[in-house]
């Protein structure tokens, strides 16, 4: 039986074959009596391993079986925790907006004229003139 | 982690489990290790053919996940990730034994290739109509029979989901010499579970 062919028959059932090959290797499935065979062969073969892998069970009991891996764990290097994540941007934004907003209402308190009485009682006793001219455009204030 | 949910660990989640086990939680690893020791169990023990190798690999491989766990970022399920590093365990010990050991000559004419083209094709499908766990049976003892060299391709390929590619990487060989050991592995499969059927009528 041709090797290359039944290799390529093998891939392509796979699904790890060349697709430009198919159409020969068909026709050689037609041409060989024992083509047809082969390919049976291999398909039921690994159908039946793929479903009926054997199933074999530890024979020791579940107590046993974790203590000798946890004294093995116990002589190897020491448990190393997986690091906390680093910060996404998002992550960032989350509480970047609201200190954002605490640091705006801080410097609009600061910003605004205190309702409370005057910001500097020595204004009080300060006098001013204003002299404007409508045709110059301009007005001119003096403070004593 | 809250005394009043340490029952939970049975019906937890394996991602639950290994996020806690990852922040070093040793009774939800265990409760890892006991669903999926078994499964582990019996890959080892289908590379190596050896009850007290694949107990030792088993456990070491549990024994390496404890220490990798923080590279666990969740890409496969737990149970992929975990049989990727008892194959990986396999496959060095199976390489420091091939250093120490010679090699029949039937083992080197078969791992060469071509013994297949001798092999008469099977026409009658000799697994059907069994039971499942007969059929388990069978599989399992024609894979003792085959090669080592053609069972590890074997069960990398069907058990493992591997590519043609991706095996010829983990073990060191061509692509072509995967495909040849493959195709003789089930030829060599075919008639060993023929054989047993035969055997069984007697």
């Amino acid at each position: 039986m041709d090797e290359k062919k039944s290799l390529e028959l093998m891939a392509l059932l796979d699904g790890t074959g060349e697709p430009g090959r198919r159409e020969a290797v068909e026709a050689w499935l037609c041409s060989e009596p024992d083509a047809e065979a082969l390919r049976q062969e291999l398909s039921w073969v690994r159908q039946a391993l793929r479903e009926h892998e054997p199933a074999t069970k530890v024979p020791e009991t579940r107590e046993f079986y974790w203590s000798q891996i946890q004294r093995r764990m116990d002589q190897a290097a020491p448990f190393e925790p997986r690091p906390e994540p680093r910060r996404r941007f998002g992550d960032w934004l989350s509480w970047l907006v609201p200190v954002a907003g605490v640091a705006a209402v801080t410097l609009l308190v600061s910003l605004h004229p205190w309702q409370g009485g005057p910001l500097n009682p020595g204004l009080n006793e300060a006098t001013a003139t204003t002299y404007t001219s409508e045709a110059d455009g301009v007005t001119i204030h003096w403070i004593d | 982690m809250p005394s009043s949910l340490k029952n939970d660990y049975p019906s937890s989640p394996d991602e639950a489990l290994v996020g806690w086990a990852q922040k070093g939680d040793t009774e939800a690893f265990e409760e890892l290790v006991f669903r999926h020791r078994d499964k582990i169990y019996a890959r080892a023990m289908m590379m190596m053919r050896n009850e007290e190798e694949a107990m030792d690999l088993s456990q070491e491989a549990w024994v390496k996940s404890w220490q990798r766990l923080h590279q666990f970022q969740g890409d496969s399920s737990f149970a992929t990730w975990m049989t990727r590093i008892v194959i990986n365990l396999c496959l060095d010990q199976i390489r420091r034994q091939k250093k120490m050991r010679a090699e029949s000559i039937e083992q080197i004419e078969e791992e060469a290739g071509g013994v297949e083209r001798q092999m008469p094709v099977e026409h009658v499908n000799p697994i059907e109509g069994l039971e499942k766990e007969e059929l388990r049976k069978r599989i399992d003892e024609a894979m003792a029979k085959l090669t080592e060299a053609h069972r590890t391709v074997l069960v990398l390929h069907e058990f493992q989901g591997m590519e043609y590619k991706e095996i010829a990487r983990k073990v060191g060989i061509s692509i072509g010499t995967v495909m040849s050991r493959l195709f003789y592995a089930r030829r060599r499969m075919a008639s060993l579970l023929q054989g047993l059927k035969r055997e069984r009528k007697i």
